[in-house]
């Protein structure tokens, strides 16, 4: 399984904490968000990736504590029983 | 007018004790960014007793800061943050050392001897970044951000924990000013104060361990890093 938690405004947005997925070999990050989206009724993903699928800045993904920046970005691959964390953090002071 | 420490801290005693009184007295903490969460952060320090606080801002008070930056008046507006910041923390306890620092935070920052706790209240991902890579190794960084109703207070250990910038890789500043609350800047920065004193205390209660805070549901999660 894997464990995706969803922090701050996608908490409020997606109205869940969490959601549990079954893993399957080769998974990694991109095909992960695709899944998620398609378990959950309000669409978030164009929060998260802009119309070349590229990552947009503003959320970070972290594969068990590691932001996917410094992995293989969205082509990490996810273990299984991996926690994938999505958080969009205050930038301000 | 003077008074001793039993009775000007006589409503935090009971709750903390003398050695911890004493502890905070020997403290050294330095402030990056004297706004929306460094005004707040560096006043509650004082009011506390924390003995010496390093201050550091280029910013000048401005009408949109007063909603929050609470160290800041009317007649305060188009006056250096750092000059308005040290004589008002100063009113507030003259036994607190209140030493403003000028330079802008990048690499070349030089840290003063003996801080223990830096304290990210910057507003921008580069400066918090350069503030992370030139604080003292060994020594506490406590990282806290605010936006709309929503934000966060982080504990890394320098040199042991993740670097600040391999966390929160991939942010882009916003180019427009961030909208802040005065309650969510004046909550967080109460969340940065309390895991200060923490720290200063010997015990961290968010190292390595975002606490994420959402004031629209008054809600609250941890999320290790």
């Amino acid at each position: 399984m894997v464990q995706v938690s969803f922090y701050s405004l996608l908490r409020l947005l997606l109205k869940r904490e969490t959601l549990a997925l079954p893993w399957t070999p080769g998974l990694d990050v991109r095909q992960l968000l695709t899944r998620v989206q398609a378990e959950i009724p309000t669409p978030f993903l164009d929060r998260l990736l802009d119309a070349d699928g590229t990552l947009i800045p503003g959320t970070i993904i972290l594969v068990d504590r590691h932001n996917i920046h410094h992995l293989a970005g969205l082509a990490t691959p996810i273990p299984d029983g991996a926690t994938v964390a999505l958080f969009p953090p205050g930038a301000g002071g | 007018m003077s008074t001793t420490p039993a009775q000007r801290y006589a409503r935090q005693l009971p709750v903390w004790g003398e050695q911890r009184q004493r502890r905070l007295a020997q403290g050294t903490v330095l402030v990056a960014g004297v706004g929306g969460l460094g005004a707040t952060v560096a006043q509650l320090l004082a009011r506390a007793g924390v003995g010496r606080l390093y201050l550091v801002d280029e910013g000048r008070v401005d009408w949109p800061d007063l909603n929050r930056q609470t160290l800041y008046g009317e007649g305060d507006v188009g006056r250096a943050k750092i000059d308005v910041a040290v004589a008002r923390l100063a009113a507030i306890n003259s036994k607190v050392e209140v030493i403003p620092l000028s330079g802008r935070i990048d690499e070349a920052f030089v840290f003063p001897a003996g801080v223990e706790v830096v304290v990210d209240c910057l507003d921008n991902w580069p400066s918090r970044f350069s503030l992370h890579r030139a604080s003292p190794v060994g020594g506490w960084f406590v990282h806290g951000g605010v936006q709309g109703e929503q934000g966060q207070v982080l504990t890394l250990k320098v040199g042991t924990s993740q670097p600040l910038e391999r966390i929160f890789a991939g942010l882009a500043q916003a180019s427009e000013p961030l909208p802040v609350t005065p309650d969510g800047a004046a909550i967080i920065a109460g969340l940065m104060t309390n895991e200060i004193f923490a720290l200063l205390g010997g015990a961290p209660k968010l190292l390595d361990r975002i606490l994420v805070v959402g004031l629209a549901d008054l809600h609250w999660t941890f999320l290790e890093v």
